[in-house]
């Protein structure tokens, strides 16, 4: 109709969308959060549901990507809370908290996994190491039809999650029910089935169509300086591995353990609830004093290292070991002295001592937690096999060594076999998307809250019960909702109730923009809490 | 009929061409679906009614009327008569920008309220006569560039102050006078809801930014209604039979620079010494809103920061579009 026309009636003939230079578009973006995601979870999408009380619903979502809620929402360092948009605001949403709660409802509840499909394959399937990568890719497979036969050398399934976490900080029985509810799909598990002893590297290539490598860094690497051999010296992965198979281990009075890392914090906390007086030695600086060097600051996580502090573990920075001291076969401390420089010139980690600055420690057992390597012993023709049906993951595939990034890595390799398998180039559901910055909220709608921590045991030195406490229900509905919906639309309506010209239309779930009206003022854009509307020419 | 959202009703409906952002059609848009179809809606002269009614073209879903300027609160009394005389109890409604109520409208406004009429009045304050090109009105604050209050050597805008029109109103010991504006829908409301349960005359200001007549960024019309109430110069407060009896408490004082600086209507004021002078007379005019409705301490429902709060799902709607209205 022209403009000029003067014909009576309403005014919805006379479309006001041609004065407009932009216009809205509602747009899903990938918050920062499922960004950092080693696991790749919709973080989001589980938080917005759990805060919405639909918790089985929640822990489906959250369970496509990892089967393992209850243990990580203990474990994982949570990279997402380091990028959480909230931080910038108030404090960070409490994701762990909120995931553990779910992890455990379900254990409580007795929720079953769900195939995706009923439709069975025939091409079998073989995963090596029940660790989180192998049974998370166990996991995908089975879920879509594939039948799965995973081989562990150990004889219990877990992995690293069984035998180097210690029971403070992941429960036994919590690891064992969240695996059984994995395997209660129908994956066959065959335990103490070393691949290249019980069973042959040739064997398996012939028997399956494809096979996962999931093998972890079970070879802890040694000292080499001098006297590497005798007694009184063990490795952290060795350490751990005997604690939590409950096998009594004599303490000494004096216990030093020497590295930066998770592993050696794990290492330090066991030893002290054995009764030892810790020290550990860090080769990097602490936490929070290299900004800009991450490589400088020790890899422990900050979360760790506090607990350990606080229950009595002495940290020394910056040091290292030039030699151990002995009276005749009885390791009696370390001489220990000022770090130089971390790397040498390459880039690989080589500590380099300041001669002179050399200090004794005493101590009676020296653990070693320097790191971990790949053992293909026995596995050589599998690795080095240039079969496109052969796949590495986990840690086994190199850093950083997480437990969600070995997650991560099964659901990858899962996508990769089927995608072998069929033919059918992989589909990793990988978002395209934009991500949300701070920037692109509209804080305005969102008032201040508090973050809701899990308790902390106060008397904890005396057994190995689990130190964090979970969040209660009101908590985690609270922190749920704390979540700010970066980029997806929570439906607040506010591009509704602000536009002025009726072009906005609510549809029984979201909005639609009528751009026959739409004169482009940008104002839902602008009032969007959560950034999910864009303006485009 | 224009049934496009099922969810609202659109009293106010498309092809209006009020200007991209106008505060007013949207404060409008709120009310009238509020209230809803089953009103008779009295409109003074003033932009509301020009751009709703373009060249025989009606935005109206809903019986309207166009008053004169001066006398739709007369128009109104007439309308609520008749229905009572009819026997009928359809809620009449008026509305009128801030010259058809402050200025021109104001002794029929009067007349109507002491004679006691079952009418709600809304005031739809942009603080100037927008639609003939943006003059003063008594409404228009201090130290304000319109075009007939230009700043320059021997002014700094607007000379004289903002009427307090709320306290003559309620003045009239009415059942109900209540300010609003677009920024905090729950408010609005619960406001316009609570006008509705209660009869005799009401009257609510809606503080309607307009992004031609105020000068800012047309994105910007909800935050420039937001920062008039947090910094205190546009208080939200109600008022039963002259009583104050409720008033949005402010999680935060901002300084009133967050508001002016957005609007060019202000901008003369910026880099000159006697515009910092009457900065700090406006910042003097906030605070002093501030400690007369005890807006840092009062204990209310809400706050500036709960009444803002999104929630999943939305915070209150509109009655519904019922089947038979949309076939």
């Amino acid at each position: 109709m022209s403009r000029l026309s003067f014909e009576a009636g309403s005014s919805v003939a006379y479309h006001t969308g041609d004065w407009r230079i932009l216009r809205p578009v509602y747009k899903d973006k990938w918050p920062p959060c499922s960004q950092t995601c080693p696991a790749s979870e919709d973080i989001q999408a589980w938080l917005a549901l759990a805060s919405d009380d639909q918790w089985q619903a929640a822990w489906r979502k959250l369970t496509e990507r990892n089967p393992f809620p209850a243990v990580m929402g203990r474990i994982c360092y949570h990279p997402c809370e380091l990028s959480c948009n909230r931080k910038h605001l108030d404090s960070a949403v409490n994701i762990h908290g909120v995931e553990r709660y779910l992890g455990d409802l379900a254990l409580e509840q007795g929720w079953r996994h769900q195939p995706l499909n009923k439709k069975q394959q025939t091409q079998q399937v073989a995963v090596v190491g029940a660790g989180p990568a192998g049974l998370s890719c166990a996991f995908q497979l089975v879920r879509r039809g594939y039948p799965v036969t995973v081989f562990d050398a150990r004889s219990a399934a877990g992995g690293t999650l069984h035998s180097g976490i210690p029971a403070y900080r992941l429960p036994k029985n919590i690891l064992r029910r969240e695996i059984d509810a994995i395997l209660a799909l129908g994956i066959q598990l065959h335990l103490d089935t070393r691949i290249g002893e019980q069973r042959s590297a040739q064997s398996l290539q012939e028997e399956f169509a494809a096979i996962f490598l999931a093998i972890g860094e079970q070879q802890p690497r040694i000292y080499t300086g001098n006297d590497q051999s005798g007694h009184s010296i063990m490795s952290g992965v060795d350490f751990l591995r005997r604690i939590n198979q409950g096998e009594p281990v004599k303490m000494p009075r004096h216990v030093a353990v020497i590295g930066g890392g998770n592993t050696a914090i794990d290492a330090a906390r066991c030893a002290r609830r054995l009764g030892a007086e810790v020290t550990v030695v860090c080769p990097q600086d602490p936490h929070g004093t290299q900004h800009g060097h991450p490589g400088a600051e020790m890899p422990a996580s900050f979360e760790e290292v506090i607990q350990a502090e606080a229950e009595g573990v002495r940290l020394s920075y910056r040091l290292g070991v030039s030699r151990l001291v002995r009276s005749g076969e009885h390791l009696s401390g370390l001489q220990v002295a000022r770090v130089d420089q971390l790397h040498d010139r390459h880039g690989q980690f080589a500590p380099k001592l300041f001669e002179g600055t050399e200090e004794f420690l005493s101590a009676g057992l020296a653990i070693f937690a320097i790191g971990q390597e790949v053992d293909w012993h026995g596995l050589e023709r599998l690795r080095d096999s240039e079969d496109s049906n052969i796949l590495i993951g986990g840690d086994a595939a190199g850093k950083p060594r997480f437990a969600a990034t070995a997650v991560g890595s099964g659901y990858q390799a899962a996508m990769s076999i089927i995608a072998c398998l069929t033919g059918i180039p992989p589909v990793y559901e990988q978002h395209e998307k934009a991500e949300v910055s701070i920037n692109d909220l509209n804080l305005s709608y969102y008032p201040q809250s508090v973050r809701q921590e899990g308790g902390v045991v106060a008397d904890r030195l005396h057994d190995f019960d689990e130190v964090i406490t979970g969040l209660d229900k009101t908590a985690v509905t609270h922190e749920a909702g704390r979540c700010l919906s970066c980029g997806v639309c929570f439906q607040c309506d506010n591009c509704w109730h602000f536009c002025p010209d009726a072009a906005v239309i609510k549809q029984d779930a979201g909005y639609e923009v009528d751009n026959d009206y739409c004169k482009g003022c940008g104002i839902c854009a602008q009032e969007c809490p959560c950034g999910h509307i864009d303006m485009v020419t | 009929m224009d049934v496009r959202d099922t969810y609202r009703h659109n009293v106010l409906t498309s092809g209006h061409r009020a200007c991209s952002g106008c505060g007013e059609a949207m404060a409008a848009r709120m009310v009238t679906d509020i209230i809803g179809p089953d009103a008779v809606y009295i409109n003074a002269t003033g932009c509301l009614q020009v751009f709703t009614t373009h060249n025989q073209q009606s935005a109206w879903q809903a019986p309207w009327i166009h008053s004169v300027f001066a006398n739709a609160a007369a128009v109104a009394s007439g309308v609520e008569a008749a229905m009572r005389a009819n026997g009928k109890d359809t809620p009449v409604v008026v509305q009128a920008g801030d010259g058809g109520t402050f200025d021109i409208g104001l002794q029929c406004l009067s007349g109507m309220i002491e004679r006691g009429h079952d009418v709600l009045f809304v005031c739809y304050d942009n603080e100037a006569y927008m639609n003939t090109g943006v003059q003063r009105s008594s409404s228009t604050p201090h130290a304000v560039r319109t075009t007939t209050s230009p700043p320059g050597r021997l002014s700094e805008g607007k000379h004289h102050l903002k009427k307090d029109v709320i306290s003559i109103i309620a003045a009239h010991q009415m059942p109900y006078a209540a300010t609003a504006t677009v920024a905090y829908f729950p408010d609005l409301k619960a406001k316009v809801e609570k006008a509705m349960s209660l009869k005799g005359p009401r009257f609510l200001q809606v503080l309607s930014p307009c992004p031609l007549g105020w000068n800012h960024d047309a994105a910007q019309t909800i935050q420039v209604s937001r920062l008039a109430v947090e910094t205190g110069l546009f208080p939200l407060v109600e008022l039963e039979h002259g009583a104050v009896t409720g008033v949005m408490r402010l999680a935060r004082q901002r300084p009133v620079e967050d508001y002016i600086k957005l609007q060019g209507r202000f901008k003369h004021l910026f880099g000159s010494k006697g515009g910092a002078v009457e900065i700090r007379h406006l910042q003097a005019l906030a605070d002093a809103r501030i400690r007369r409705y005890g807006l840092l301490e009062a204990d209310t429902e809400w706050t500036t920061d709960t009444a803002n709060q999104v929630q999943r799902r939305g915070r209150g709607g509109y009655a519904r579009v019922s089947k038979g209205e949309s076939q």
